[in-house]
């Protein structure tokens, strides 16, 4: 037996705050997608609309510039509900497209490599994982939907004067929650998926065709039995219906009445989805998987 | 922290882990000292389950573990203590070798600096740093073993877990890692190692835990294991002027069970169920017939003999 000297001294300086540490994961998953062209080229064209309706709002209060172009915005693109609503729909389906190219390498990519030991060898949980995975998706995504959002809407109040931002701020709400009920649907189904499906083209896949075969599902219910009920299987209808009533319009994707779902049934069905989702990650996202 | 004696071990009381119906280790008890300590035994034996329970990434089904006498359910304190290397490449793409060690120094909390300090003090210790700023993918095999090691050891725990840490290294490497290890126990550090070649743990280990289907079959020190062995008797090789005297007068004694001279003529093997009064009787007759022996070793006292006695002639993996 050896004769130990026990000269070890375990550290005893200052940590970082617990809270933070899952910020080294969206750090360098940042490195690598910026590296890509074109991701960054997608990225910035993202910002396109934003701009556009930055100019827009800016013209409203205008009058030389509308003059000039010989054009009553006011009447063409009013600046209410529908305008913001109109915003967050479109940067919502560049979050999606979004989503679809970084989402799904996310989770698999540390399966594949047996690399979740070395994450919870360390005093890091699976939550604080799971956490800073989809905070490579909360954090890009958000800097496309609500923060532009809420910035053109402080625009607006700041043109138009405090009336309208009171009378309006409704909208600053719906801005904020519309775009994070996208989001974390976004970013939690990207996440389990890429837990579930290992290779990156499957997943992408998957992604695509949740929505399309939950649509169509949906639709083939409502059709054969005459019911409203099948939009409950349709995430496109819930997440609408869930947009319309935040922005106080009653049928935005122009459904027939019949067809149109009672606004809490929407928020109890993406609810549920999403508790579903954490349930397949912590079955999936785990130190050692046995195979049985 | 109290100055308990649990407080310098890793101790497993009567711990058992079933992966639903499937048995990882069963009534394990052991009290493991500082020092290099192996996991030996075949595939499926228990030694990466063993390994997972002391770095807290599983919780057992029954029993208590605890390590240096923290348990994981306080992780800020328990995984500062513990380093874990695992077999597996696990490398997160595009990164180098530095911002590998120092990312999961981050995670532990380290600020960036002191991460950076500890991340290059760790690439030093395993020589790596002149690829520090080379992604790990274009990595040799070796070199990923080695960085593999450096994060392990870069947060400087008191337990070390490695999981076949000399694989893919060349022999230089081999024996300067070894001797890396030695120098680690020898600071007081615990190192858990797992490894396939028995002539190496046979080497650099202090302690020996030989598992097979979930169970210690035996644990301590090699010499230690196969002395208290004794339904098989202890193999001695005697190198000798005459070896053939010898086999005739090593009879005299009961515990003799069998002798057999040895191909080049210069050397007996006696087998015997009872070596010190053997190594008497021998003194016996090298005084009265006059024997010149040229040397007396244990032939099947090594980590080997033990592993084939106990397991079995199956790999050690």
């Amino acid at each position: 037996m050896a004769v130990h000297e026990h000269a070890y001294k375990p550290y005893a300086g200052p940590l970082t705050p617990e809270w933070s540490r899952f910020l080294i994961i969206p750090r360098h998953a940042y490195r690598d997608v910026f590296s890509s062209k074109l991701f960054t080229g997608f990225f910035a064209l993202c910002f396109v609309c934003p701009l556009v309706m930055a100019i827009l709002i800016y013209l409203h209060h205008n009058l030389t510039a509308m003059a000039i172009f010989q054009i009553n915005l006011q009447d063409l693109a009013p600046i209410n509900g529908f305008f913001f609503q109109f915003f967050v729909g479109f940067q919502t389906a560049l979050a999606f497209l979004l989503t679809v190219l970084m989402g799904p390498p996310l989770i698999s990519r540390d399966l594949a490599n047996n690399a979740l030991p070395l994450y919870l060898c360390r005093p890091f949980s699976r939550a604080e994982y799971v956490i800073g995975k989809m905070s490579v998706l909360l954090i890009l995504i958000s800097a496309i939907t609500w923060v532009p959002g809420e910035l053109m809407f402080l625009f607006q109040s700041y043109l138009e004067g405090a009336g309208w931002a009171a009378k309006n701020i409704w909208i600053a709400g719906a801005i904020f929650v519309g775009s994070w009920t996208w989001i974390l649907l976004l970013a939690l189904l990207s996440v389990t998926i890429s837990a579930w499906v290992k290779w990156r083209l499957a997943a992408s896949a998957a992604l695509f065709g949740l929505f399309i075969i939950s649509n169509a599902i949906g639709f083939t219910v409502n059709g054969v039995l005459q019911t409203r009920w099948g939009g409950l299987f349709n995430l496109t209808i819930i997440m609408k219906t869930i947009e319309d009533s935040l922005f106080r319009d009653t049928n935005s994707s122009g459904l027939p009445s019949w067809m149109v779902l009672p606004t809490p049934a929407a928020w109890i069905m993406l609810a549920l989805f999403l508790a579903l989702c954490l349930f397949l990650l912590t079955r999936k996202v785990r130190a050692y998987e046995v195979v049985r | 922290m109290t100055d308990k004696p649990d407080d310098h071990m890793i101790v497993f009381e009567d711990v058992s882990k079933f992966y639903g119906e499937i048995l990882g280790v069963n009534r394990v008890t052991l009290a493991i000292e500082p020092g290099i300590t192996s996991l030996v035994g075949p595939n499926g034996s228990g030694k990466t389950t063993l390994m997972n329970l002391m770095t807290g990434l599983i919780r057992p089904t029954r029993g208590r573990v605890s390590v240096l006498g923290l348990r994981p359910d306080h992780p800020e304190v328990f995984f500062s203590k513990v380093g874990y290397c695992s077999q597996f490449d696990s490398f997160p793409s595009a990164l180098t070798g530095f911002q590998f060690i120092s990312s999961f120094l981050r995670v532990h909390g380290r600020p960036k600096k002191e991460a950076q300090e500890l991340a290059w003090k760790a690439l030093h210790r395993v020589d790596l740093l002149e690829a520090a700023h080379r992604k790990i993918a274009a990595y040799s095999k070796g070199m990923r073993q080695r960085v593999r090691f450096a994060q392990a050891i870069a947060h400087e725990p008191a337990v070390m877990i490695l999981d076949e840490p000399l694989n893919g290294l060349d022999p230089m490497a081999r024996a300067e890692t070894i001797r890396l290890f030695r120098q680690l126990a020898d600071e007081g550090l615990h190192l858990i190692i797992s490894s396939h070649i028995l002539h190496e743990v046979n080497d650099m280990s202090d302690t020996v835990i030989l598992l097979n289907n979930g169970y210690v079959v035996a644990e301590g020190a090699i010499q230690g294991v196969r002395d208290e062995m004794e339904e098989h008797p202890m193999q001695i090789l005697i190198r000798c002027d005459r070896p053939g005297l010898l086999a005739a007068r090593v009879f005299e004694q009961d515990s003799v069970v069998e002798a057999k001279i040895h191909k080049d003529k210069h050397g007996l093997f006696v087998k015997t169920r009872d070596a010190d009064a053997f190594y008497l009787l021998l003194n016996t007759i090298v005084v009265e017939d006059g024997l010149n022996v040229e040397s007396i070793a244990p032939a099947d006292d090594d980590l080997n003999a033990v592993y084939q006695y106990l397991i079995g002639g199956g790999d050690a993996g």
